[in-house]
């Protein structure tokens, strides 16, 4: 959860603007988060923005360009190398004798392909390039601070201008911030926070999966070559060249041509037969833009009640409005097509009353703090979406001049979401050397039926200060030990509205007499039954912490351990299909992580001129899952049925498939194994060049039962170093982060654009009993249980990087002085200059992963498929107070 | 302190306004507790549990016409997964965890729900012993003749859900009560029932139906109630369907009676007059006819109510010259079925179309045999006007003649629906028709030319073997020959390495005249072993 300047801000750090903060905490024990309750379940980030000092104006204008391109791209053949293989291929294995050589052929559609790529247009079509580019971006910003005694102010305004790695994505963004204090007595202070901005978003109507397994025969638009080509289809007559190209264009045509072995081959085929549409054409006939509106805002009350007693409230308002166009011209998807505009309305009103007293004093060696609040907040979700058809041109595009609506894809809901809690604090220090803290929360909240809305969760903590203790002052060397220890509650309510309550949806129907008239009717939710006992989810979590610093904070460690017990998980627990629904909310079973986090900084170096120093951390966490209840296990199953089983006993999420020991050699390897009495109730076990499945239960027959625990997706440990090295006004710094031990399932070598031409998936593959190969690369994929889960997909996540690097300049004080400015300072940075990835990974971002359908449930993790690169920037920029 | 005070005063009126704050109701849906309070309500949740027939029958297809030998996966070439899939399904190797097979079941499921808890709102309960239907008290506001009326088409929809199940999966789950909250979770003691079991509460359900639904003939409820009632299920829905359950079970002394009844008393009949009545049948400006004694309904308009069958069907890449919005290329249609109908029966050109002209040589590798019975014109994608028949007057008459075997009268039957077919010229006699056997080929022939595309095929291949035990080929052979036929021009061009006829014919055994259980239905249960169907 992010907070921003004391509200709570869904999107904050995408929302705000980098040159408006002024400091960010992150709260990661229980004890501390817990005044935050359920949002603060999975750790807080508190971002306290700039304010005005009592000065004169200051100025401070901040301007950065830099640009961004993927860091690697799929390795993939063009056709025409694909075909050669292939030849090569069957060269192979015309001297076999154990091949077919009746069926030991090229298939016609790519000989036709061939004689495309090859001879008509002389090279293959780079389909990632139609997709990406180099982006630029840049940001730009003033402030201007002030302020008297009694009213101090902060104004900033702002661009951000963002090209994304593909055509037609980009968001520009301009902002203002005014942040306002004002003294109105000794007692009444009050603080004014506005910050409205404005943004337009424009997305590509493809994603990059669909450019990249385009096959590279296939030319963005005709040349006159293909164009003659298509013509010879009457059908097709009116095709001529600059028109975009589809596959089927090239069905079921007449083709002769020299093939990569010198022959020449004339036939009939079809070169593609795939109904994908030419996704530049889908790109190029379709905007997707988006204008988003969004303003926020908040007042900050505080009355000095009693000496030592404050009231404080704040009052704030989160609003975020956008308003969308989805525009497709005529034929953009599929001939014959109408133009279609889905417009969108979207509103989020977050609004937020928060009212506290504090109360602090100190007796002597006895500082007391007391605070008691009450919040309520409250949410209005609207979203709205019409849909119009055939409008009279492309370039009209407002609802009214469609011709018709279209029912089925326009809709409209609203939500109301409330949250309402009482919060309790006590702290107490003797002497800043013993520190205890104890507190309490409870969260309403309206995403549980009565009875179940509301959550107690408390929290003590306490410190020590041990250097501060008369024994330690004579130990020069250490400047400061402190342990501290917690434990603390917090809950998450983290649903979706009415998981407490069966619905029912709407379901028209046509009956009567002619065509019929369409009825109300009414259905129940096939994905998922409510549960009306669903309430908060529960998290434990001790911690225990201690904090070094030595030679006069030269060095310094902090160390932290914990264990956390999460029961009551909220889960879409998957349940028997005949019920009706695939699924059922549930507070189900309990999970724990253990883990510890350290990090070092040191200051190496530190001289007139030069300076040295280095901070590292190293994390590690480990999950568990205690109990499911009654269940021993639950299953559950991604996009293309591969298996994610919870088990009690062991981490939340492992991969359950099969294990393979490289490919049948040969028939005679399958006929051997046969012989000692292998069978299989599986389809396509035995295929020569096929994967070989483990027979892990010993029993001689592959089945279902063989399938074991084939990883999981949690990384062992993460880690992440900064050094930075300075002289003079010159500052290097470089951040190396890395993350080891985890596994993923890699969905791109199940299919078969992306298993066919790109070599990683490709190369070594088994040929015939005599190339097999490196005996591991199955010749083909895509059938029976190579659909199926097995560690053949299943790849190392881990990887090391320099995610940045930053060079900067700040303009000696005597200078700059001179020319009337207060300081100055210019930069280069970059990203992800270096990315290790494992030996095993092939695919390109070990980060990515399926977030969208069964992959969004907390018990499904770690699959990707058609990962978009990683992005390596290079920017400069400069920052000027005055 | 006045402040204070002020202030505490102000927090104690926040207080008791924020209840309300968390009290938070549904503001875009009905919660089904709150619901089935009158005949009105009931009526609406009715008309829900109608709707999502069209959902089953999206995958419908796949269970039942690809795996006949009247179609086939249009582009064996293809190795994307939803073709392997299909592929897969056509030559009897789905993996027990294919999509289409789970969602097939799982669809089902979500009716056989919706209807459940409509039933246990009127409190129409099944006993599972007696095999009967026991009305109790219900506090839903109702009158007698509303709730026979209303509960009788909701056990026709179940009893429709149900056969369709039993005859593709076997023995599966016996439901009849809804499952909510925490109830979901003992489904896991739940284990398959028996075949019989499942035929029992679609019996019951049935009679029940018929004993209960609207029995007015055609031409009376076609009027009744200003003409609304047309596409609900009748008495006479109930007694069609019925009648093939009993006929499916061998029953046949039970069906010949159910089928005569139709025949004499409910006013549905064939449609002979026009020019091209074969096709008035599907025609768009002559939905719910005369014949048409239960169909899943569609419109078009941009609501969402209409079919997707012509855009699923049409060849692919056909562009705009069959349908607009171009075709899937699904359910693609057997050259075998083609050369079976004669070259005079009017059912031919009207059922199977010819892409891309009607001239192209059969030998063409682009030439496709589409499915033009359910194509008609559509302005928005997957938006179609044409109702899907279920259940049609001269399948009343077939199961009759089935029912009654060999002999003069039941060759009569068969000529009433090759006469409207266009071939009145050439009728079946006993001469031309001499035996047993013969009989058997004629009928099993004639169903297929009269039903092909209405996903009836493959459960009459199911049940010949003992309705028409003289048959010349069972439904194993059947299909071996049929892969034998299609071998070159559709098999053989799988993807390498090529399977041979030998392999693909050694698919098909008994076992796999049923689909697997889904494997996420076995896996889910920790508790109790789901016995998967023998093969799988």
């Amino acid at each position: 959860m992010v907070v921003i300047d004391g509200q709570i801000t869904p999107d904050g750090l995408a929302f705000i603007n980098p040159g408006d903060v002024e400091s960010v905490e992150v709260l990661k024990d229980a004890a501390s988060a817990a005044i935050y309750g359920s949002r603060g379940s999975s750790g807080v980030i508190l971002v306290t923005t700039k304010k005005g000092i009592a000065d004169k104006p200051k100025y401070n204008f901040k301007y950065s360009i830099g640009q961004k391109r993927e860091y690697k791209r799929y390795d993939i053949m063009t056709y025409a190398e694909y075909v050669t293989m292939l030849f090569d291929e069957m060269a192979k294995r015309a001297t076999d004798p154990t091949v077919n050589q009746a069926t030991n052929t090229v298939t016609a559609g790519d000989r036709a392909a061939y004689i495309i790529e090859n001879q008509l247009l002389g090279q293959g079509v780079d389909w990632q390039s139609e997709s990406l580019r180099t982006g630029t971006f840049q940001n730009l910003q003033l402030g201007i601070s002030g302020g008297s005694k009694s009213t101090k102010y902060y104004i900033s305004g702002g661009y951000q201008g963002d090209e994304g790695m593909m055509n037609k994505s980009k968001y520009q963004k301009y902002n203002v911030r005014a942040k306002m204090d004002l003294e109105l007595s000794k007692r009444v202070k009050v603080t004014i926070n506005l910050n409205p901005s404005y943004a337009t978003r424009e997305s590509p109507a493809q994603n990059f999966t669909n450019f990249w397994r385009m096959p590279g025969w296939l030319p963005v638009r005709h040349t006159e070559a293909t164009a003659a080509l298509a013509r010879t289809n009457p059908l097709q007559a009116n095709i001529k060249a600059g028109d975009y190209a589809h596959q089927r264009h090239f069905n079921g045509l007449n083709y002769t041509g020299t093939m990569p072995d010198g022959t020449t081959w004339t036939g009939n085929a079809s070169a593609g037969g795939s109904a994908q549409q030419n996704p530049r054409l889908e790109v190029d006939r379709s905007d997707i833009n988006t204008n988003e509106y969004r303003l926020q805002s908040s007042v900050e009350l505080n009355v000095n009640l009693l000496p030592g007693l404050n009231f404080k409230s704040l009052a704030s308002g989160y609003l975020n409005y956008s308003k969308g166009l989805n525009f497709a011209q005529r034929n953009a998807n599929r001939d014959g097509d109408l133009n279609i505009g889905i417009f969108t309305n979207n509103s989020n009103t977050y609004l937020l009353s928060e009212n506290t007293l504090n109360y602090v004093k100190t007796i002597r060696d006895h500082d007391i703090t007391a605070l008691f609040g009450v919040t309520t907040e409250r949410t209005n979700v609207v979203r709205e979406q019409t849909t119009g058809l055939d409008f009279p041109s492309d370039d009209i595009r407002t609802l009214a001049s469609a011709a018709q609506l279209d029912k089925t894809r326009s809709f409209g809901t609203k939500a109301i979401i409330g949250l309402n809690s009482f919060l309790g604090r006590l702290t107490y220090a003797y002497k800043s050397k013993y520190l205890f803290s104890t507190s309490l929360r409870r969260d309403g909240s309206s995403y549980f039926g009565p009875g179940n809305k509301w959550g107690t969760f408390p929290a003590v903590s306490a410190g020590w200060v041990v250097s501060k203790e008369k024994f330690m002052s004579g130990i020069n060397w250490l400047s400061n030990l402190k342990f501290r220890g917690s434990y603390g509650a917090t809950g998450n309510n983290r649903i979706v509205e009415n998981a407490w309550v069966d619905l029912l949806y709407g379901a028209n129907n046509p009956a009567g007499t002619a065509t019929g008239n369409s009825t109300p009717g009414l259905i129940t939710l096939s994905t998922i039954i409510a549960n009306p006992d669903i309430s908060w989810e529960r998290t434990f979590q001790t911690n225990f912490g201690m904090d070094i610093s030595l030679f006069k904070n030269k060095i310094s460690v902090a160390l932290d351990v914990y264990k956390s017990k999460t029961d009551q998980l909220l889960l879409q627990q998957s349940v028997m299909a005949f019920t009706g629904a695939q699924q059922y909310w549930n507070n189900l079973g309990s999970l724990q992580n253990t883990g510890f986090e350290i990090e070092v900084s040191s200051k190496n170096i530190e001289k007139k001129y030069f300076r040295w120093s280095t901070s590292a951390n190293l994390s590690r966490n480990k999950n568990k899952i205690l109990e499911l209840g009654t269940e021993a296990f639950l299953l559950n199953q991604g996009e293309r049925a591969e298996v994610y089983r919870n088990q009690v006993g062991k981490p939340l999420v492992e991969f359950v498939g099969f294990k393979t020991d490289g490919v049948w050699l040969s028939q005679a390897d399958i006929d051997a194994a046969k012989a000692k009495g292998l069978t299989s109730t599986l389809p396509a076990v035995f295929t020569p060049g096929g994967l070989k499945i483990v027979d892990m239960n010993g029993d001689n027959v592959l089945d279902n039962n063989d399938r074991t625990v084939l990883g999981n997706p949690y990384a062992d440990f993460t880690w992440g170093i900064t050094n930075n090295v300075g002289y003079k006004g010159f500052e290097l710094s470089f951040f190396l982060q890395g993350s080891h031990g985890g596994k993923l399932v890699n969905g791109d070598p199940n299919y078969n654009e992306s298993g066919r031409l790109i070599r990683t998936y490709n190369s070594n593959r088994w040929v015939s009993a005599a190339f097999p190969g490196d005996g591991k690369t199955p010749v083909t994929r895509g059938t029976g249980f190579n659909w199926m889960l097995t560690d053949y997909v299943v790849e190392d996540a881990s990887y090391w990087s320099l995610r940045e690097v930053n060079l900067s300049y700040a303009v000696n004080a005597a200078l700059i002085k001179k020319i009337g400015l207060s300081g100055a300072r210019v930069y280069l940075s970059a990203q992800n200059l270096y990315f290790h990835m494992a030996s095993n990974y092939r695919s390109l971002n070990p980060e990515g992963r399926f977030q969208n359908g069964p992959y969004s449930s907390v018990l499904i993790d770690g699959y990707q498929r058609g990962s978009f690169p990683i992005p390596r920037t290079f920017m400069a920029g400069i920052d000027i107070n005055f | 302190m006045k402040t204070l005070i002020k202030l505490l005063f102000a927090g104690t009126l926040f207080i008791t306004s924020c209840k309300k704050n968390i009290d938070r109701y549904p503001l875009n849906n009905v919660a089904i507790e709150n619901y089935y309070k009158n005949a009105a309500e009931v009526q609406i949740a009715l008309n829900g549990c109608y709707a999502a027939l069209r959902t089953t029958l999206l995958e419908e297809w796949q269970m039942t016409e690809l795996r006949s030998d009247n179609s086939i996966m249009g582009n064996p070439g293809s190795t994307s997964v939803p073709n392997r899939e299909k592929s897969d399904l056509d030559v009897f190797v789905p993996s027990t965890s294919l999509a289409s097979v789970y969602t097939y079941w799982s669809a089902n499921y979500a009716n056989i729900r919706n209807i459940n808890t409509l039933l246990n709102a009127l409190s129409l309960n099944y006993d599972e012993a007696g095999g009967t239907l026991k009305r109790d008290s219900t506090s839903v506001i109702i009158t007698d003749n509303e709730y026979k009326e209303l509960s009788a088409q909701a056990t026709f929809l179940r009893a429709y859900h149900y056969f369709n199940l039993v005859r593709l999966y076997g023995g599966v789950f016996l439901i009849h009560e809804p499952y909510t909250g925490a109830n979901v979770l003992q489904a896991v003691n739940v284990n398959r029932s028996s075949v019989a079991d499942i035929y029992k509460l679609i019996i019951a359900d049935l009679q029940y139906a018929a004993a209960n639904g609207v029995s007015l003939n055609y031409t009376l409820f076609a009027a009744s109630n200003s003409g609304a009632n047309l596409g609900k299920a009748n008495a006479w829905s109930a007694k069609a369907l019925l009648a093939k359950v009993y006929l499916t079970l061998n029953r046949k002394s039970d069906a010949i009676p159910v089928l005569n009844d139709i025949i004499t008393n409910s006013g549905y009949g064939l449609i002979t007059a026009g020019l091209t009545p074969y096709a008035d049948v599907f025609s768009v400006s002559n939905e719910m006819n005369r014949e048409i004694l239960f169909a899943v309904r569609y419109k078009a308009g941009g609501i969402g109510l209409g079919s997707p069958w012509p855009n699923t069907f049409a060849p692919e890449l056909s562009g705009t010259a069959v349908v607009n919005g171009d075709g899937d290329g699904f359910n693609i249609g057997t050259f075998e079925l083609e050369n079976t109908y004669s070259p005079a029966d009017a059912r031919k050109a009207f059922t199977l179309g010819v892409w891309p002209t009607p001239t192209t040589a059969v030998t063409s590798n682009s030439r496709r045999l589409y499915v033009k019975k359910h194509i008609t014109p559509v302005t928005l994608l997957d938006d179609a006007e044409n109702d899907w028949p279920v259940i049609r007057y001269s399948d009343v008459i077939l199961m009759l003649a089935e029912a009654q075997g060999y002999s003069l009268a039941s060759l009569g039957l068969i000529n009433q629906t090759r006469a409207r077919a266009g071939l009145g010229a050439a009728p079946l006699t006993l001469t031309n028709v001499p035996n047993d056997q013969r009989f058997a080929d004629s009928l099993a022939k004639e169903r297929r030319l009269e039903f092909a595309f209405e996903n009836v095929r493959w459960f009459d291949l199911l049940r010949y073997k003992t309705t028409l035990p003289a048959i010349t080929e069972d439904a194993v052979t059947r299909m071996k020959s049929h892969f034998a036929t299609m071998f070159t021009n559709h098999y053989a061009k799988y993807p390498s390495p090529a399977p041979t006829l030998a392999t693909i014919q050694g698919y098909i055994t008994n076992d796999k005249l049923l689909l697997p259980i889904p494997q996420r239905e076995i896996d889910n249960n920790s508790h109790l072993v789901i016995p998967q169907n023998p093969g799988y």
